[in-house]
């Protein structure tokens, strides 16, 4: 089969499918199966129809159509580029280009056009398998967790004013509608060709988290978390409307791939050749658009605009100058859709709503929230990687380092077992931003998917534990491994795959792998960048804190004795529809990181690599910076080292958590009284919420107070006044007209009469008058104005 | 042909009045007769639009999207003293608007049932007022404009005066004294205009297109009458609204120096200022919330969904078209009008604890869409005159405004079925509805998540194809437009969880929280299903508008780059201007 033709069917078909399931249930949920429980079937049929196509695709379409990737020659690769000085430095377009048109046209204006359309590499296979992979285990397993809702549920974190928890019918059908319409979604954001059709799903992924945070909607918490992740997400899309902006606005299209819009068989260029041309060899370089747009003046002054002429302004980047100013714009718009992608994927400063979201369904978190919509951010910038200039890649790599170090010091102190998964969510994000940040495109792309496979595991079993236990306090958890085996080590396999354990330089669970590719590419970036090597630190010590938290969870939960007895009575296995799905994610969260002979997750992502950005690369504006090829990484000097320090954090913080939590050698709390205030600085999460609701949420509620009381008492006052006065006067007209312009009673006092009963009010007894007044008059205001006004008053 | 388009569009504009005249002969107690009749007849009158804009429909009537130049167009004598005429027209801009404005008065007489007092004055003023209202989208004539923008008025002012809520005086008074004030601004510019235009200054084709000389006739009698008018020896003033535009735009009649600006500057500001107390903008916008506040539920649906669009329908027919010149000179200003009522609009919807109050500040934050997508003045020098980011920017605006007129009235409607049943709109005392009444609050969300600007809904279309289109005339204006989208989710999700979300209703009257009936269900539900479908399908209003849109603007760029061109000491402004935007 050609891929360039089936692949859009196959993967549009896989998309559509929930879809269909979406529109279904809205309509006949409620009447599907007893209280809507074939809603469910509905859905789970959907998303794994949607699987099979996607990974049919994979499998009998991509890979026979552009065989296995090339045997990887990382070494010598690396050592080509690694050599080559910088600035001439370039690597061939990938092999296997990627498939990418429009389907559909929201609006076209002129030359600009807004579309729906595909952008099809195997980063979207991989993203595609990936999704719905997941996605149809959580379906299954949620047919279990939600069971409950087919009848009728009391809501016992609800308490009604007159003392009785809330009763409710239950909302089976709805959960599996929002999840499908969630699905449709996110497979949008996924195969999107372009960037304002990744807004539009990115805006859809988005309420439907709203729905889904917000599913108990009785719960007071869970509305306003719900709020929270909205609009804490609409911050972000403000910026990354503006880097849109900026993008459309100078460049004239959003699309991502060379696309043949107007039919003449030549493809207009989409965004990522308009950065990185072929001439150019792929290399970064300020796009023509922007340098006309910073040259506005000089055009403006009949300058006109020779290729030669461009090329002179590109090159000048002397402060004030064109160049300059369109380097910033490419900076700036950059800077804007990473913004966006801050707020998707939870990175400091807007990491906050996430651990908040956890107050929906567990499924949900297990799918939204750690595995695939919070993933969607780093996805972005991964898709959207050749347009990201090395200032713009340092910041990302920053922003990505703070976020995971913050969220990592929290997640030690956190006792709620869903939210030490948040903070691992929300670090482990941060780690692929600054793998991305430092250049390591495919590392980052690596670590997303095994994270999904492995985080979408720890939520799903942590939910199999508050199936059981009704809490989701861990200090009231311990010894559940024996009640609840499969869920016990189904995690203990996610949390080893999360801890990065393996046997260096042999094998490992998949974390080991992509956690090695980060740490050793920030590692080399380290070695052109000795200003930035804390970066490495950083992650290598948030490596030691990821498993410390890990495993405390881990023993708090399943080892020990149990420190709840009546809780331990009452806990049990979850029921085979849930746990198969744990064993499915478990076997994927050892295995996917593996590579076997050609086939594996980073020798695929290599074979569409985007063009250009294997290359060493420095800054313009910082010309000190400096990005190595990823291939670098590759070599001993790096892998070796960062090998081995991975290794050792890891087990570091593996013992510290078995000395506190495992054998409880020593005494946490001893510790805690001990550092008193870093503990109270932690548990209250450095403070964020109360820092933002006092500089952000309380002034704007201020100055919204202050707008309408603007209204209220300056406007209205003023206009109030003007009545009083313009009344006054017509008052005073009545009066002349009355005593001394008596004999004039026609049209003009006819008028005045009229001016002088609105003011009056209308009273409903003189309504009849007045309507028969208004029929009359609009009726003969033609007749009459045509009789009235004679030709002797024209010739004006 | 021109006989059948003076039918036709004299029986879309007059059949309501009709109907008003028919109504004085019913029985006073035949309230539900009454109520039928009109909505029979808001419906007949739906349906003649709806023909109009099916593909395939012969016999002349079918609106031809394709055509981007005004059509159906007739022109006949009315007061040939002033040279007035009876003369109407339709293209892109106002086909939709009217189509609009049918289907909203169908659906608001509709929502009119619950009305009880003086019913048949009620459905008199309701029939009148839609009159006024289409005859506002069809008349060509300036001063057949004013007499429909007048004729609008009044009813108006009685629906809300009457049949409102307690504070209905105040609130109609300030309607109609804002309301007068603009008209007065409006008459006096086109009274300006009036007297400084000459037909005579334009070419024999610029009179053909204007229509001043019948295009339905040969070229011989087209001469014949060309050459009359040329005869003439004192000059020819007209209101026709074509003919002053290709006298803005061509020629300098419009130029006279008055206080130190042009004639064209104060008759732009003039006319501005009447049509964005209509939009409305900030600060002419407090009639706004008292209006919606006080009147009842289906004249809200009106209000909100098609009075307002008159501002905007105005600033793009007659405001740039006539004179360019102002309007490239105040482009920064009604752009910032935009945006300020952007801003303020959804500050003041944040703060508001009255749900009507807020929905009403909500459209004045969506109308500011609409005033700032028509003034992003981007085709200039330094973009060498490329106009796309303009159509771009007001075919949004158009867009948003199509957006606007369904969403807004839906979510009026939606406040006042929530009002028949408890009688309070007090946003504290709502909670728990969506399990009251889930069918009810289901749609709610939807609409309201419509205005919110949600992709996949119309909202979203006209909010972010403005917002995009904004970058390429100012940079400030376009980091502060994008803003909007965080106070616009921060009120709209805040407003749904007060009301819909949470365990329990908390206000009086909670056992009349009935489920919606079929009547309510079939207001409610076209509305959403053109969100919808709108959002999903842009280009089925894309299809009817962007040939007209884009011909405006394109004209208007035309006339940019002639002027800039031309006169060296323009252009030396325009570079200036453009050095100044860059800067920013």
């Amino acid at each position: 089969m050609d891929p360039v033709s089936t692949l859009p069917k196959l993967l549009g078909l896989a998309w559509l499918l929930p879809l269909v399931s979406f529109t279904l249930i809205v309509f006949f949920g409620p009447r599907m199966g007893k209280s809507g429980s074939k809603a469910g079937y509905l859905a789970t049929g959907a998303i794994l129809a949607s699987c099979v196509l996607s990974l049919f695709a994979l499998f009998f379409v991509w890979l026979p159509g552009y065989g296995l990737p090339a045997p990887a020659h990382h070494q010598a690769a690396a050592e080509s580029s690694h050599e080559a000085p910088a600035g001439t430095a370039h690597d061939a377009a990938p092999s296997v280009k990627a498939i990418t048109g429009d389907w559909y046209t929201l609006g076209k204006f002129g030359s600009l056009r807004i579309t729906i359309g595909y952008y099809i590499d195997s980063l979207t296979m991989l993203m595609f398998s990936m999704v719905t992979v997941i996605a149809t285990c959580i379906h299954f397993y949620a047919y279990g967790y939600m069971h409950y809702e087919l009848h009728e549920v009391v809501d016992h974190e609800v308490k009604l004013p007159n003392g009785q928890h809330l009763h409710r019918r239950g909302r089976f059908h709805r959960f599996f509608q929002y999840m499908s319409l969630f699905c449709f979604s996110m497979l949008g954001i996924v195969i999107a060709g372009n960037i304002a059709m990744v807004f539009v799903f990115w805006e859809l992924v988005g309420i439907c988290s709203y729905f889904l945070i917000g599913f108990y909607i009785e719960r007071k918490s869970a509305c306003v978390a719900a709020n929270k992740a909205f609009i804490v997400n609409r911050v972000g899309d403000f910026g990354m409307i503006i880097g849109m902006m900026i993008f459309f606005g100078t460049l004239g299209t959003f699309a991502f791939g060379d696309i043949d819009t107007d039919g003449d068989g030549k493809p207009e260029p989409g965004l990522f050749s308009l950065v990185r041309s072929e001439e150019n060899h792929h290399a970064l370089a300020t796009p023509d658009g922007m340098i006309k747009a910073a040259a506005a003046a000089e055009i403006g002054r009949g300058v006109v605009p020779t290729a030669e002429q461009i090329q002179a302004w590109r090159e000048d980047i002397s402060p004030g100058s064109p160049g300059r100013y369109a380097y910033w714009l490419l900076i700036t718009a950059g800077l804007g859709i990473f913004c966006g992608c801050v707020g998707k994927s939870a990175q400091f400063p807007l990491h906050v709503w996430l651990p908040d979201a956890m107050e929906g369904p567990t499924p949900v978190s297990a799918l939204v929230h750690s595995a695939t919509m919070v993933a969607a951010g780093v996805y972005l910038v991964g898709r959207f990687y050749p347009m990201f200039a090395p200032e713009v890649l340092l910041v990302i790599a920053v922003i990505g380092c703070i976020t995971l170090f913050v969220a990592a010091t929290i997640a030690i102190t956190a006792t709620d077992i869903k939210r030490v998964l948040a903070y691992s969510t929300v670090s482990q994000l941060g780690y692929m931003m600054l793998a991305l940040g430092v250049g390591g495109w495919a590392a980052g792309m690596f670590h997303l998917i095994t994270h999904a496979f492995f985080k979408s595991l720890l939520f799903m079993c942590s939910g199999s534990v508050i199936h059981a236990c009704h809490t989701n306090e861990m200090t009231k958890m311990g010894g559940l491994r024996k009640k609840m085996p499969w869920t016990a080590y189904t995690m203990l396999a996610g949390c080893l795959a999360i801890m990065g354990a393996g046997i260096p330089f042999s094998i490992g669970l998949s974390g080991h792998y992509s956690k090695d590719a980060i740490l050793a590419q920030a590692l080399s970036f380290k070695a052109g960048n000795p200003f930035y090597g804390w970066l490495f630190y950083v992650a290598a010590g948030g490596a030691a804190i990821t498993a410390f938290y890990m495993f405390r969870l881990w023993f708090m939960t399943f080892a020990g004795t149990p420190r709840d007895h009546h809780i331990y009575e009452h806990a049990h296995e979850s029921p085979k529809v849930m746990y198969y799905p744990l064993v499915m994610l478990s076997v994927f969260a050892v295995g996917i990181g593996w590579s076997v002979e050609r086939f594996g997750i980073q020798p695929l992502l290599e074979q569409t690599r985007p063009a250009g950005i294997l290359a060493m690369s420095n800054g313009v504006l910082m010309p000190d910076l400096v990005y190595p090829s990823e291939h670098a990484s590759h070599l001993d000097e790096f892998h070796g080292p960062s090998t081995y320090v991975a290794t050792a954090t890891a087990l570091c913080g593996f013992l510290l958590a078995v000395v506190f939590y495992g054998l409880r050698i020593l005494d946490p709390n001893e510790v805690r009284n001990q550092f008193q205030l870093i503990y109270r600085f932690l548990i209250h999460k450095w403070y964020f919420d109360e820092l933002y609701d006092a500089i952000f949420v309380q002034p704007l509620l201020f100055v919204a107070r202050r707008v309408a009381d603007f209204d209220k008492k300056v406007i209205d006052v003023f206009i109030d006044k003007l009545a009083l006065v313009t009344r006054m006067v017509a008052g005073l007209d009545d009066l002349i007209d009355r005593y001394f312009v008596d004999g004039f009673v026609n049209s003009a006092a006819a008028g005045i009469y009229g001016v002088g009963t609105w003011f009056h009010g209308a009273e409903t007894g003189k309504l009849r008058q007045y309507v028969m007044f208004i029929v009359i008059g609009t009726v003969a205001l033609f007749v009459l104005i045509s009789f009235y006004l004679n030709s002797t008053l024209a010739g004006f | 042909m021109e006989s059948t388009y003076v039918t036709l569009l004299s029986l879309i504009v007059f059949l309501p009045t009709a109907g008003a005249l028919a109504l004085a002969f019913f029985p006073r107690e035949k309230t539900d007769a009454m109520k039928t009749f009109s909505l029979v007849v808001t419906a007949v009158v739906f349906l003649l639009t709806v023909i109009m804009a099916l593909p395939g429909q012969g016999g002349g009537w079918q609106f031809d999207a394709a055509v981007s130049e005004m059509q159906k167009v007739f022109s006949l004598d009315w007061i040939p003293s002033f040279n007035i005429r009876y003369f109407m027209g339709l293209d892109g801009i106002s086909f939709p608007l009217l189509l609009l404005t049918t289907f909203i008065t169908m659906l608001s007489m509709g929502a009119s049932w619950p009305i009880q007092k003086h019913v048949k004055a009620y459905c008199i003023l309701f029939l009148l007022l839609e009159t006024g209202m289409l005859g506002v989208f069809l008349a060509l004539d300036f001063f057949l404009f004013y007499v429909f923008w007048e004729v609008m008025l009044l009813p108006m002012y009685f629906l809300i005066g009457v049949w409102g809520g307690p504070r209905r005086e105040y609130a109609a008074i300030k309607f109609f004294l804002y309301t007068l004030l603009g008209s007065v601004f409006m008459l006096i510019a086109i009274l300006m205009l009036y007297f400084a235009s000459d037909l005579k200054l334009l070419s024999d084709k610029q009179l053909v297109v204007a229509n001043v000389v019948s295009s339905y006739v040969d070229q011989a009698a087209q001469a014949e009458q060309i050459a009359a008018l040329r005869a003439q020896p004192q000059p020819i003033h007209t209101f026709n609204i074509l003919a002053l535009q290709q006298l803005g735009q061509h020629t300098d009649a419009f130029d006279t120096i008055i206080l130190g600006k042009s004639l064209q500057w104060w008759a732009f500001l003039l006319l501005l200022l009447g049509f964005v107390i209509k939009v409305p903008s900030v600060p002419l916008h407090t009639w706004l919330p008292d209006a919606h506040v006080e009147a009842p539920t289906p004249i809200s649906m009106i209000l909100a969904g098609v009075l307002l669009k008159m501002g905007g329908y105005g600033i793009i027919r007659i405001c740039y078209p006539i004179c360019p010149h102002a309007g490239y000179d105040l482009a920064y200003f009604v752009c910032l009008l935009g945006v300020v009522s952007m801003v303020y609009g959804g500050f003041a919807a944040l703060a508001q604890k009255d749900f009507k109050r807020l929905v009403a500040y909500s459209s004045v934050s969506h109308m500011g869409y609409v005033v700032l997508g028509i003034g992003v003045w981007s085709a200039v020098a330094g973009n060498q005159f490329n106009a796309d980011a303009w159509k771009m920017g007001m075919n949004g605006a158009m867009f948003q405004m199509i957006a606007h007129g369904i969403s807004s009235s839906g979510m009026f409607f939606m406040v006042g079925v929530i009002y028949d049943r408890v009688h309070h709109r007090n946003l504290d005392q709502f909670g728990g509805l969506f399990a009251k009444m889930p069918v009810y609050s289901g749609l709610a969300i939807g609409i309201f998540f419509a205005g919110l600007g949600l992709p996949g809904l119309c909202g979203f279309i006209g909010e972010v194809f403005v917002t995009l289109s904004v970058w390429n005339y100012s940079h400030a204006l376009a980091v502060i437009s994008a803003s909007v989208v965080i106070i616009t989710a921060a009120y709209i999700l805040w407003t749904l969880q007060r009301v819909y979300l949470g365990p329990e209703y908390r206000g009086p009257h909670g056992d009349h929280l009935h489920p919606m009936t079929i009547r309510e269900l079939a207001i409610v539900a076209p509305l959403l299903v053109f969100a919808i479908v709108f959002g999903v399908y842009p280009q089925a209003v894309f299809h009817y508008m962007t040939p007209s849109v884009d011909r405006t603007v394109d004209d208007l760029a035309a006339w940019t780059r002639m002027e800039a061109t031309s006169s060296p000491s323009t252009a030396d402004d325009a570079q200036e201007r453009e050095a100044s935007i860059a800067q920013q």
